[in-house]
């Protein structure tokens, strides 16, 4: 081989490897879209149970064969005010459905501002803490708001990282009721 | 003799620095080493060990919980990239997309080496200058005049 032809080689390689990295960059970036992997990978909803703001226990035990939304939040975070009354307006229309539940579950607050925003925002839907973080690990939460929609088989079918809007919501529960998914 | 003793010390001293410098299987110094081999999900460049973050809190709490069940680090570790990806890991695994973050460096160092072998191999045949007949002639008669005694009257000493 010349000297011309191995420098030749030698700067292409360099080029390969270059674009290599570029891709492998690019595509861990957009595995960091709005969607929660939990819903990316279609896992099934991790266990979790917890203690609602009025004293009953709520399990992903006792929520299996429902289609039902859980929304980590908190009371200082501007994106979950902000999704509140889409998730007001959605809860009022299903929460007859025998098939249907929704749960809050509160991210990194205390329970004084959280009973306090439950009760002037008519939180009606049932709302509990997390205390040593499990339900969030389990999910793999990154932050608040973030809202997952499991289906009767208890896979998460449907979610997003960040506020939803009514339309989302209602899109996600039926598909999460037929047992399909949004991702 | 002494090179001997010689030997022997440094093979003693190997020896205990390799035992002493291992891992500790202590499950507080196992939990210690993952919380810091975990990078926290929700920051920027900071380890589960030093971040106050709800997600590593609870990481730290569930570590130790995994350990106390018996899991391997292994174990422990698969679970979290199970669920928030690769990224989890300050090191990156030698499987998967990790090999690329392990295999650039190698990579890139094998083609330095080999530019480098290249470009001495094109110095070293590249031909060196000869002195000419008449550089060398220039030579002899310098050679010559500095040899050449001097034969100016010293003034001093004529006095």
């Amino acid at each position: 081989m010349s000297k011309g032809h191995a420098t030749r080689w030698i700067a292409l390689s360099i080029a390969v490897l270059l674009v290599a990295f570029g891709v492998v960059l690019a595509v861990q970036h957009r595995s960091e879209a709005s969607v929660p992997r939990l819903v990316q990978e279609h896992k099934p909803v991790p266990a979790f149970s917890l203690e609602t703001l009025d004293g009953k226990h709520v399990s992903a035990k006792s929520l299996a064969g429902k289609t039902y939304v859980v929304n980590f939040w908190n009371s200082w975070c501007i994106p979950c005010r902000q999704e509140r009354p889409a998730l007001e307006t959605f809860y009022e229309k299903h929460r007859g459905e025998p098939d249907f539940a929704m749960l809050g579950i509160v991210r990194d607050d205390d329970p004084g501002p959280i009973r306090d925003y439950v009760a002037a925002q008519s939180v009606n839907w049932p709302v509990a803490f997390d205390p040593n973080g499990s339900a969030g690990l389990g999910f793999g939460t990154t932050g608040q708001p973030e809202t997952y929609v499991i289906s009767p088989s208890g896979v998460a079918a449907c979610g997003t990282l960040g506020p939803v809007t009514v339309a989302e919501l209602e899109l996600w529960l039926r598909a999460a009721r037929a047992e399909g998914s949004c991702s | 003799m002494p090179w001997l003793v010689l030997a022997a010390v440094v093979v003693i001293t190997g020896v205990v620095l390799a035992a002493r410098s291992g891992p500790s299987d202590a499950p507080a110094a196992r939990a210690e080493r993952l919380d810091n081999e975990l990078a926290c999900p929700v920051c920027v460049g900071e380890s589960v060990a030093d971040s106050n973050a709800p997600e590593s809190r609870a990481i730290r709490t569930d570590i130790v919980t995994r350990i106390r069940a018996g899991q391997s680090d292994s174990e422990i570790r698969d679970a979290y990239v199970g669920i928030y990806g690769e990224h989890i890991l300050l090191t990156p695994s030698n499987s998967g997309i990790g090999i690329v973050a392990w295999g650039i460096p190698i990579v890139a160092l094998v083609l330095g080496g080999a530019g480098i072998v290249f470009a001495v191999r094109r110095w070293s045949t590249t031909p060196r200058l000869a002195a000419t007949g008449e550089d060398e002639a220039v030579v002899d008669r310098e050679r010559h005049r500095h040899d050449e005694p001097d034969d100016e009257p010293d003034d001093e000493g004529d006095a």
